[in-house]
């Protein structure tokens, strides 16, 4: 397992994207920083900005999704796939060292963010807030920081558990990518409804867009009246879709023709 | 006294409706190279993938090494190598880095720059593979099968896209592999090629195997004629077949070599009749002519 996640690594560490991922981040995050200290009032509080990674937690879905698209489909797109399946290895190591590689990206992206957002903090804003400053009336600034973070990587995980699972279905990397990140946009979109929905058939608060909520909950002590659900149950329905997805995808990754 | 390392037993497949294999039954010895043989659509591609663990087949039974395999059964593809249907290449990496990729802790840089020279790869081996023609790709893919020194090598079509001096390299490097004790499984439509190599044949049509010989009992099984182009061909046959000559009823004047009958009495016995002789031509049967004689007559042999 070990030598197949190595190999993994080896081919994302190769490809050009995840340079441009990684620069097109970093060039957005500081740009948003430059943004919300000359024009606060349009692009936010510094320190609401600081607590989101300076709009990290928003792109990083975006170049995940992209990522967890490729490292499936392009191995049916460009025929590697056999090189892969026929070797000594079973499908589930190969699958669940692909998922091993994105779960280690996706620690890689928060930590150059959250590192990259205290560097803007630093040069930028570093007589406007401190980081021990109340962010809310329970929660100072770096604690809702890393409440953010974990939410957003729980929420991550129960995305990309599904754009996996879809991304066995298509054998075309670009198909695999824009779909994802269509339906990434789509599904905040339906979330705003749902809240609606919600509120008339109580029992739709276990749908999966509404616990797209949780780094919002995990700040926001009264998310709950929106939600409807606890903080527990929401990590545990997030988790729980997680799990779900991807014993679906792994289920038809054994199944898949190639 | 030789082993096997690959036996098949009673094979099928089904696609949906389509029955793709039907009983397919052969062995392969260790250290020879087999040529898996057969028309667009027998088979071949198939049985490969299915050697290689890549589908569940429901009846039969596939063993490499004495080890059955299937797709939840596949220790001993540790010492398989493959190329099916078209080489699997990554193009944002270069050749080098596919072959390090792909290649176990047990391979030396110097077991993989070794390939790399005897297929003359040494020239565009450190360039993105998204650069390379078809038979670069093709060279690539075949390397990738042989990096680690298994012990089966199963190539599908690797002539394709390789032009002649490639095909050259290509066939010394399978037969010094051979000659180290390395199995080759090989398919192929370029036939020339082909019978420069083998050492058996397996005939695959329709999803069955239709034969399966060594090429020295096939070779010598086949007939060898003596054409001859004369001033008068049905005078030279009546001639030829009155002193007792068996000739071939492919047409022409063509006498059916025994060992016995020499050129030069026919000769003589033709030009002693006033036939002029205009030309005289061994002719042997090669492969492609004995394929599709046996798919034509749609022959059912026994293995060996």
């Amino acid at each position: 397992m070990i030598t197949l996640v190595k190999q993994e690594c080896f081919k994302l560490l190769h490809k050009s994207s995840t340079y441009i991922s990684s620069a097109t981040l970093l060039l957005l995050m500081t740009a948003l920083g430059f943004l919300s200290k000359y024009y606060p009032g349009s692009w936010g509080k510094p320190e609401i900005q600081f607590v989101q990674l300076f709009a990290g937690i928003y792109w990083i879905p975006l170049f995940m999704i992209a990522a967890c698209s490729s490292i499936i489909a392009m191995e049916f797109q460009y025929g590697t796939i056999k090189e892969l399946l026929y070797r000594k290895y079973y499908r589930g190591q190969i699958l669940i060292s692909k998922w091993i590689t994105m779960f280690l990206y996706s620690v890689y992206f928060f930590s150059v963010s959250l590192a990259w957002s205290l560097v803007i903090k630093a040069v930028l804003f570093n007589d406007t807030f401190k980081l021990s400053d109340q962010y809310n009336n329970q929660l100072t600034i770096i604690h809702a920081n890393i409440l953010i973070i974990i939410g957003s990587f729980l929420v991550l995980w129960m995305i990309l558990s599904l754009v996996l699972l879809l991304a066995n279905v298509f054998r075309s990397t670009a198909t695999a990518i824009s779909i994802g990140i269509v339906g990434y946009f789509g599904l905040y979109i339906i979330e705003g409804m749902m809240i609606k929905i919600m509120n008339r058939w109580e029992w739709l608060k276990w749908n999966p867009l509404n616990i797209l909520n949780l780094p919002l909950q995990l700040t926001e002590p009264n998310a709950d009246k929106v939600t409807l659900l606890s903080t527990p149950e929401m990590v545990g329905a997030c988790l729980g879709y997680t799990i779900i997805s991807l014993v679906l995808s792994y289920i038809v990754f054994k199944r898949r023709s190639v | 006294m030789t082993t096997s390392i690959l036996d098949i037993e009673h094979l099928s497949k089904s696609f949906g409706h389509k029955q793709v294999l039907k009983d397919v039954s052969f062995g392969v010895q260790a250290g020879h190279i087999i040529g898996l043989v057969g028309p667009n659509g027998a088979g071949k591609s198939t049985i490969m993938k299915a050697i290689l663990g890549l589908f569940n087949y429901p009846e039969g039974k596939i063993m490499v090494d004495g080890e059955v395999v299937s797709p939840t059964s596949h220790q001993s593809m540790d010492e398989v190598g493959a190329l099916i249907e078209y080489p699997g290449i990554y193009p944002f990496l270069t050749g080098y880095q596919h072959l390090h990729l792909f290649s176990k802790k047990t391979t030396s840089d110097t077991q993989v720059m070794d390939i790399v020279r005897k297929l003359r790869m040494d020239a565009y081996i450190n360039r993105k593979a998204k650069t390379y023609s078809l038979g670069m790709k093709q060279k690539l893919g075949i390397a990738l099968a042989l990096v680690n020194n298994p012990r089966l090598v199963i190539l599908d079509e690797p002539m394709n896209g390789l032009d002649p001096q490639s095909n050259k390299d290509l066939r010394n490097l399978i037969l010094s592999y051979a000659r180290s004790g390395t199995t080759f499984l090989i398919s192929s439509h370029i036939l020339s090629e082909l019978e420069k190599l083998i050492d058996d044949i397996v005939v695959i049509d329709q999803g069955q195997i239709v034969y399966t010989q060594s090429m020295v009992t096939l070779e010598s099984g086949s007939k060898k004629l003596l054409a001859f182009k004369t001033s008068d061909d049905v005078k030279a046959s009546h001639i030829l077949a009155q002193h007792g000559y068996q000739l071939d009823k492919s047409g022409g004047v063509s006498v059916i070599e025994n060992g016995q009958n020499q050129m030069a009495d026919m000769i003589n016995l033709l030009t002693g009749n006033g036939i002029n002789i205009e030309d005289v031509q061994h002719v042997h049967n090669d492969l492609e002519t004995i394929l599709l004689n046996l798919l034509k007559d749609d022959q059912v042999k026994g293995s060996k």
